[in-house]
């Protein structure tokens, strides 16, 4: 599903070049649930930057189903993201203005839904994350893992094959982050949803994951795949 | 995303920061609003023009008068030789002669007295043909008719000289303000209707030959009266119109009386050199013939025709295109004055827009993440901009209008004199209206364009990094 090949992405500054990307290769199959784990600085969230079509790599190909996202125009990389690859992030990157369902209803927006299919279907994503009654909230007025969840729905309002989850339990405790981990997993296993998960939690990537990537230093490490 | 939806998402922005949207909008407010009340000023003197021009048929009428000697000239009777020096019945008649003349008469004017009751007033008698009757000022009487005949005995008088003459007419458009002068004096409020058939006393005066003969001296140094008064009796039939602009060129008189029975009135009537000489009046020798043509197409070839004959020939109509360009000029710095202040609201639009990109470079960001194309976000920020100058333009015109409102009754009330009929010196045409919002529109959008285009610009990796 995801063909990546000699991927490298360099970040200059002046004479100063750093590469936080260098020369990968690997393959997602679907429906696989992804985990890419390293320390602070390997790359991971480049990749998954990458994979997600908000950045470009230097050299090297990504293909994504069959189509190198690398070479899309940015109205395509817009598209990619809109439809393809859901995304969520440590900080969960909720608009504070809208409420929970305003922000699954201005993903659904960029879909093309239309008003009253973006209300229906916008609270249908909340009901399947169980926040139903919590659709008029502010994100202030959440928990973490209810923005988490609320973060979840958004990524998935479009229907994508694909969710990239950036570290998606870095701002949770423990109990909570498993509640994460759990709907990521019911996704990936009920929905069919391709998962690639950047983790710091070796251990949690270890049990829900089917595929390990290790980066270091913007190189893959090591590529184990595991059964589970 | 559709269009409204991001109309949607842009008026949402501009309410989130509302202090700040509203002091934006405000400077395109005061923008708008300083550019259509200079224009519309500008409009409404130009309108009060052209519309006094064909209220009185300006376009249509013209002036002969015969070949202006140049008194500069060494040799005058050289130049009076070139071209005719009188008018006459002659001329007039070879006048009517010129085709697509629909009327040619003699101006004939002259001082009086009417009397009505106990109160008389001084003013200028016009005399005219009945045939102009059917012409603007004369066909739009406001109360009553034209003279019955060339003969008949009969007065279409001015509402102003029947103020003068103890009389307000009754009537919407007429003011009936009261200086401390008017207060002192008694007048009557009467409907038209009651003043027409009322029997008023023309009063002129001639110059008495007879006792001047007898006793020149004294009639040199004033001692002796050596003019004489003679009265005679006409019936009011009609009241003219209420003039609707500044000034009512087509009248000049406060009275007019049929053209034959004017001449049966002795009278003073030299207003020019050639009426002094004599003839004037009776002896069908005239200072100025009034023409007029049908259409106003036909006014040009008409002039050219009376001028070959050798006739100097004033037409207002060409002074009109002069007017015009004086006009467009003052259009062109006032509307550069209201500009400016439009200019500064554009810069206060690109200050706003460039402050919001800053504040919302993470939701953009987050918006590019979840699928907003660069067109998407281009587009809601020309939202916002348009919005802010289409809220503005439209309160803009509001304030230009209240604006003119104001002054136009302070105008009215304070600066014109009490008398005086209320003037429309503001004027909002339809082009005005809609030009203004769509000049508000164009300049915010262009305001907009680069914060626009910057904030599509937005990486969006660097953007979910912003705090």
């Amino acid at each position: 599903m995801i063909v990546i090949e000699n991927l490298s992405r360099i970040y200059r500054k002046g004479s100063n070049e750093v590469a936080a990307l260098q020369d990968l290769n690997f393959r997602v199959q679907q429906g696989s649930f992804v985990s890419v784990i390293g320390r602070s600085g390997s790359g991971k969230s480049t990749l998954l930057n990458l994979i997600g079509g908000l950045d470009r790599s230097d050299e090297g190909s990504l293909f994504f189903k069959e189509k190198d996202v690398m070479q899309m125009s940015r109205r395509e990389l817009a598209l990619h993201r809109r439809f393809s690859v859901g995304m969520i992030f440590q900080s969960f990157n909720l608009i504070h203005s809208r409420t929970a369902r305003e922000n699954i209803e201005l993903a659904l927006a960029f879909g093309g839904k239309s008003r009253r299919e973006r209300k229906k279907q916008a609270m249908q994503l909340l009901e399947a994350v169980g926040l139903e009654d919590r659709a008029d909230h502010q994100p202030t007025e959440l928990s973490g893992g209810e923005s988490q969840r609320v973060a979840i729905a958004r990524a998935m309002a479009n229907k994508p094959s694909v969710l990239l989850a950036d570290e998606p339990t870095g701002n949770l405790d423990s109990a909570t982050s498993g509640e994460i981990i759990e709907l990521l997993q019911n996704l990936n296993k009920q929905e069919g949803v391709t998962i690639l998960m950047v983790t710091h939690e070796e251990d949690t990537a270890h049990a829900v994951s089917d595929h390990l990537l290790r980066l270091s230093d913007g190189k893959m490490l090591e590529e184990r795949r595991i059964s589970q | 995303m559709n269009y409204p939806d991001k109309l949607i998402i842009g008026l949402a922005n501009l309410w989130r920061m509302k202090l700040r949207s509203g002091l934006t909008i405000l400077g395109v407010v005061i923008g708008i609003g300083a550019l259509t009340s200079m224009i519309a000023f500008t409009s409404g003197i130009q309108k009060n023009i052209t519309d006094t021009f064909e209220e009185n048929d300006v376009f249509t009428s013209m002036y002969v008068t015969p070949v202006k000697a140049d008194p500069s000239s060494i040799d005058l009777a050289e130049t009076m030789k070139e071209g005719i020096s009188s008018l006459d019945d002659d001329i007039l008649d070879s006048i009517r002669t010129i085709e697509k003349v629909a009327i040619a008469h003699p101006e004939i004017t002259f001082p009086a007295r009417l009397k009505l009751k106990n109160k008389d007033d001084k003013t200028r008698i016009q005399a005219l043909p009945k045939a102009m009757e059917q012409y603007k000022p004369y066909s739009d009487l406001l109360a009553g008719r034209f003279f019955s005949s060339d003969t008949a005995k009969e007065l279409v008088i001015n509402w102003r000289t029947l103020r003068s003459l103890g009389i307000i007419v009754k009537h919407k458009d007429i003011p009936r303000d009261f200086t401390e002068n008017d207060s002192l004096e008694e007048y009557r409020i009467l409907p038209p209707d009651s003043i027409l058939g009322q029997t008023i006393e023309l009063v002129s005066a001639k110059l008495d030959i007879g006792n001047v003969m007898k006793n020149p001296l004294k009639a040199a140094t004033g001692t002796e009266n050596v003019f004489t008064e003679e009265s005679m009796p006409f019936t009011i039939v009609g009241i003219l119109n209420v003039e609707r602009n500044i000034s009512a060129a087509g009248i000049k008189g406060g009275a007019i009386i049929p053209s034959e029975t004017a001449k049966a009135i002795p009278r003073l009537d030299f207003t020019s050199v050639w009426d002094l000489l004599g003839n004037s009046g009776g002896g069908g020798q005239y200072s100025s013939i009034y023409v007029r043509v049908d259409d106003m197409q036909d006014l040009e070839t008409v002039k050219k025709s009376l001028e070959d004959r050798g006739l100097n020939v004033f037409a207002l109509a060409d002074q009109l295109d002069q007017i015009r360009n004086a006009f467009l000029i003052m259009d062109a710095i006032l509307g550069a004055i209201g500009a400016v202040a439009l200019l500064i609201a554009a810069l206060g639009i690109v200050n706003t827009m460039v402050m919001s990109i800053l504040e919302r470079t993470r939701e953009i960001g987050i918006m590019k993440s979840i699928g907003a194309s660069d067109h998407d976000i281009r587009t809601i920020f020309f939202a916002e901009a348009g919005s802010i100058g289409l809220v503005g333009g439209l309160f803009g015109i509001l304030l230009g209008w209240a604006f003119a409102f104001a002054a136009q009754i302070v105008i009215n009330q304070h600066i014109l004199p009490n008398d005086e009929l209320p003037v429309d010196l503001f004027y909002f045409p339809w082009w005005l209206v809609l030009g203004a919002l769509a000049f508000g529109l164009l300049v915010s959008l262009t305001a907009g364009l680069y914060p626009a285009i910057r904030a599509s610009r937005i990486d969006p990796v660097k953007a979910l990094r912003h705090d």
